[in-house]
């Protein structure tokens, strides 16, 4: 793989507890999918590699900079469109005004040309007709396309998204699905999700974390295999306690029978496995092993 | 009367090249503007079009800028700049109404006790403190909502905190010095919080290659009561800091401060290692 994101040896330690350990990526041009649980590493790793947030060892290198370095560090945030997990805003500004601000602090200081991009990416959010309402004003899925917005400024040609689906109604999902699909055709994404239907539909690569480290990477088919043979449908609710005969997981479909993950129930038959159950396996696994 | 009037070809000739005149225009634009046969017979230039649109939208659609803006305008500054500056988190109105607000009972106080040295200590002491505080919560995680959101852009950092702290202490110096002028008794006394002030500032500056702004502040700030309270208690005079021998040692800060600043202020990580 042609990488334009490196990552070796990650750390990073919030007081004694320790964030990202020693966490290895390496990501290509397309769209990235990083998949974890809460507490798993994916904001800070984003972070760190966004440049908001310095680690404590290991190294990174995106677009052939390194960020550790200082001019390298402005270079990569030239070409950077950043979307955080929590972007703040200043509520009084315009969202016109907020765009225009952050396109300056991206160096776009002709007037005519920033005004042209911020309403070049006002359209690819679908908020043209709110570009002059107060940004208190917008509801949690248009702050959340602004944030999107902002990270489209200056067309940038390394996208880091921290869980950006999260807030959007069903039909801006799907816009957002067709927004990234498009922009991962020439450029580096990266997103984090929660979300194992945005990996199926957008990533051509995914990456789970757990811990603070990388515990599996490569296609959304390699990530589904994981849980080939182990997913198993059911008509009646398997006996015993809450994870009964070895299942990872188990729940009630909306056609009345169970699916399980993990050892087989009796009388139960194999399923086509999901990326949701390699991810829940994955993840089960790593808690078993702790445990 | 049925038969239709269409602009001969001399006139749209004249129209295209501009030497029609204002009422010649209208009556052409409005009759082009219904009939699709003319219109098609006005020739132009594509690029041409959409950039004077461009030029027509971006008039329409442009935000007015605040009064703030407008006056940085005024004055000289970049419009880039100036638009920058708006977001300055301790140049916003509540701020500035704030500080004014503090200036003013200062004042009045001052005014009413007939310059009473206490009153008029009290303003000394507080004065270099504003400008302080001002660039302080000028940038910087915790104390800018949308930190976080310009954090990864080429701006933040360094060149974005030096922009705002210069326009906070043009403006905090701007509202003192206008406070001083205000205040009775002699000039020379009012005005000694100008040295102690920028030797505050520039500090600041220096220390936010080592540690965030906001802590460098805080710890300024309670370094300079200390040495206020030492003054009084230790030495028995309160306006020791005051005093006309003491300026020049502020003097002297200030000019080492500066090149001190002048040759970090590339290296400004405002405590973050990165």
């Amino acid at each position: 793989m042609n990488a334009t994101v490196e990552i070796r040896a990650l750390t990073k330690r919030f007081g004694r507890t320790t964030v990202l350990d020693h966490a290895d990526l390496r990501v290509g041009p397309g769209v990235t999918g990083l998949l974890g649980p809460n507490g798993a590493g994916k904001t800070t790793l984003l972070r760190c590699l966004a440049t908001t947030l310095a680690p404590d060892g290991g190294r990174i290198t995106a677009l052939g900079l390194d960020p550790a370095r200082r001019e390298q560090r402005t270079e990569l945030r030239r070409r950077l469109g950043y979307l955080p997990q929590d972007p703040g805003f200043y509520p009084h500004f315009t969202v016109f005004e907020l765009l225009d601000y952050v396109a300056i602090l991206k160096e776009l200081t002709d007037r005519a040309r920033r005004h042209r991009e911020v309403r070049r990416v006002l359209a690819e959010v679908d908020l043209t007709g709110r570009a002059h309402a107060k940004v208190r004003t917008l509801s949690g899925g248009m702050r959340q396309r602004l944030a999107l917005a902002q990270a489209l400024l200056s067309d940038p040609e390394l996208l880091v998204l921290d869980e950006p689906t999260v807030g959007l109604d069903p039909e801006q999902r799907m816009r957002f699905r067709a927004l990234v699909s498009r922009l991962g055709e020439d450029r580096t994404v990266l997103l984090s999700t929660h979300q194992t239907e945005d990996v199926a539909a957008l990533c051509d690569h995914v990456v789970v974390m757990a811990g603070g480290g990388v515990v599996f990477d490569g296609t959304p088919r390699e990530l589904a295999g994981v849980a080939a043979g182990k997913v198993w449908i059911c008509d009646a609710q398997p006996g015993g306690g809450a994870r009964p005969g070895g299942a990872v997981l188990r729940w009630r479909t909306a056609d009345g029978r169970h699916r399980v993950v993990g050892e087989r129930p009796a009388g139960a038959v194999p399923a086509e496995p999901a990326i949701e159950d390699g991810y829940l396996l994955l993840l089960g696994a790593r808690a078993e092993a702790v445990a | 009367m049925s038969a239709v009037w269409h602009p001969p070809a001399d006139l749209v000739r004249r129209y295209t090249a501009g030497r029609l005149d204002p009422v010649q225009v209208m009556s052409v634009e409005a009759h082009i503007a219904r009939c699709g046969p003319c219109r098609a017979a006005v020739p132009y230039e594509e690029e041409w079009l959409t950039a004077a649109w461009e030029r027509i939208e971006d008039v329409v659609d442009r935000p007015r800028p605040g009064p703030g803006t407008r006056l940085l305008v005024r004055a000289g500054v970049p419009e880039h700049t100036a638009r920058l500056l708006s977001a300055t988190p301790s140049l916003t109105r509540a701020w500035l109404v704030a500080v004014s607000a503090v200036l003013a009972f200062a004042v009045a106080a001052a005014r009413v006790t007939s310059g009473d040295p206490d009153v008029l200590l009290a303003f000394l002491v507080t004065a270099p403190v504003l400008p302080v505080a001002g660039i302080a919560v000028a940038y910087g995680r915790g104390v800018d909502p949308a930190y976080e959101l310009h954090a990864a852009t080429p701006m933040a950092g360094a060149r974005l905190f030096l922009l705002r702290a210069v326009a906070v202490l043009s403006v905090a110096f701007g509202l003192t010095g206008a406070a001083t002028l205000l205040l009775p008794g002699p000039l020379g006394l009012s005005a000694a919080w100008l040295l102690p002030a920028l030797t505050l500032g520039l500090a600041l500056l220096a220390l936010s290659g080592r540690m965030p702004p906001l802590l460098a502040g805080s710890l300024l700030t309670t370094g300079w009561f200390a040495v206020v309270l030492v003054c009084d208690g230790a030495l028995h005079d309160r306006f020791l800091p005051f005093h006309p021998a003491s300026q020049p040692l502020y003097g002297g800060a200030v000019l080492a401060l500066l090149v001190l600043v002048r040759l970090r202020h590339r290296r400004l990580t405002l405590g973050e290692r990165l």
